[in-house]
């Protein structure tokens, strides 16, 4: 058991040169094309990190720049809508004061011309009236008639012209 | 039954007697063993290294990719900084052959080869030899024996605190060696003695000794599991350990 601590030198230099010589062959052979491959792909994901990151904000501003012409055209439409509503109820009012306009000449024109047919009709009836009264009188003066016949004549005329 | 024979024979490191011109060549069961990993090491990680696109290649690119990662992201570059990343495959190497030489114990047949003071010791010799040359590489032979002495220092403390740290830099090289020497050697002296308490109760009676079989076994499996974590755990160890010293000479105070 004491040989435990005994230390081959012989397996020292061996386990030394094994190793060191491994240290060599494996950087030559294998370590360097691993760490190569590590590197190279350590460097693709920094790329397409960085291509990300740009695209990302990229895509940002382009977002912001849509949001910002989204809000103008929100804000241009609602003008829009408060212009054609305000047209629309300008539009309104006119045409509503044209038809009133309208309608009370109309009627204006109607009451004249109902004016003008009932003096028309008035002036016949006047007419028609004292054609009777010479009539009439011209009775009286043939016939000689009494005032109450005069005045049954009158009557009998008068009802004649209603009946018309 | 001798028990410290089985024990020292299943531990001690075994001379194939192989010379050469009258000349002992150092031959052991743990040297032959260290070869063995070498080779396994090297013809496997070239095989990798040349990334095949087959499944199995891709699945062991992407392996040892990450393994260079942890090794470079863990250890080297936390302590010894951008100046660590040229001793990047030396670290790499280190952590798998003292890996695998733990492991190799696990197999029936198979010595742990770190259970033997003169591995560790040549290995603790490597990563001294590292910590010297990283310091005279950056700092030179002046700048590298100045680092010896924290900024600051009284000149009349000088004298004594040179040597204090030229010996505390040697001290912890050899604690690298013992302390992985010591877990291995345990773990497996734990193991065999685990496997010698059946034969040992059953000489006292052969019904006693298969009563003990289970209860033995079930230990050994638990030891057996609990030296997979140890083989991993010092490997980490003392790799990282050798980045920091590495790291400490580098950066100096």
């Amino acid at each position: 058991m004491e040989d435990l601590l005994k230390p081959d030198y012989g397996v020292m230099v061996l386990t030394v040169c094994n190793f060191l010589l491994l240290v060599y062959l494996l950087k030559k052979f294998a370590w360097n094309g691993i760490i190569g491959m590590l590197e190279k792909r350590e460097q693709q994901v920094a790329n397409d990190k960085q291509e990300a990151q740009e695209a990302r904000a990229a895509a940002e501003n382009i977002k912001r720049d849509l949001d910002e012409k989204l809000a103008q055209i929100s804000d241009e439409a609602a003008k829009k809508m408060a212009e054609a509503v305000k047209m629309g109820e300008t539009q309104k009012e006119q045409i509503l004061a044209a038809a009133k306009e309208q309608s009370e000449r109309l009627i204006e024109q109607a009451k004249a011309q109902i004016e003008a047919e009932k003096n028309k009709a008035l002036s016949d009836v006047r007419g028609e009236i004292a054609r009777t009264a010479v009539l009439a009188a011209s009775k009286v003066v043939q016939q000689q008639m009494s005032e109450e016949s005069a005045q049954s004549v009158v009557d009998r005329v008068l009802e004649e012209v209603k009946a018309k | 039954m001798d028990v410290a024979e089985i024990i020292s024979h299943h531990i001690l490191d075994h001379d194939w007697g192989v010379t050469l011109a009258g000349f002992r060549l150092p031959v052991t069961t743990h040297t032959v063993t260290l070869l063995g990993i070498s080779v396994v090491l090297l013809l496997g990680l070239h095989w990798i290294s040349l990334g095949r696109q087959s499944r199995t290649g891709r699945l062991l690119t992407t392996l040892a990719e990450e393994y260079v990662s942890f090794i470079r992201d863990s250890m080297v570059l936390p302590n010894m900084g951008r100046e660590g990343r040229g001793f990047l495959p030396y670290f790499c190497t280190l952590f798998l052959f003292v890996l695998f030489a733990a492991l190799a114990g696990l197999v029936p047949g198979m010595r742990t080869a770190t259970a033997n003071i003169s591995v560790t010791a040549a290995l603790a010799l490597c990563s001294g030899g590292l910590i010297l040359y990283s310091g005279l590489k950056f700092h030179g032979v002046i700048g590298f024996l100045k680092g010896f002495v924290p900024s600051g220092t009284p000149g009349w403390l000088v004298p004594l605190i040179f040597p204090l740290e030229v010996v505390s830099l040697i001290i912890k090289v050899c604690v690298l060696a013992i302390r992985l020497f010591a877990n291995m050697l345990s773990g497996h002296m734990v193991l065999i003695c685990l496997l010698l308490i059946i034969f040992i109760v059953g000489q006292m009676h052969v019904a006693a000794g298969a009563g003990a079989l289970i209860p033995a076994m079930g230990l050994e499996i638990f030891m057996t599991c609990l030296e997979l974590l140890v083989a991993f755990l010092q490997a980490y160890v003392f790799t990282l350990l050798t980045a920091i010293f590495a790291g400490s000479v580098i950066h100096t105070h």
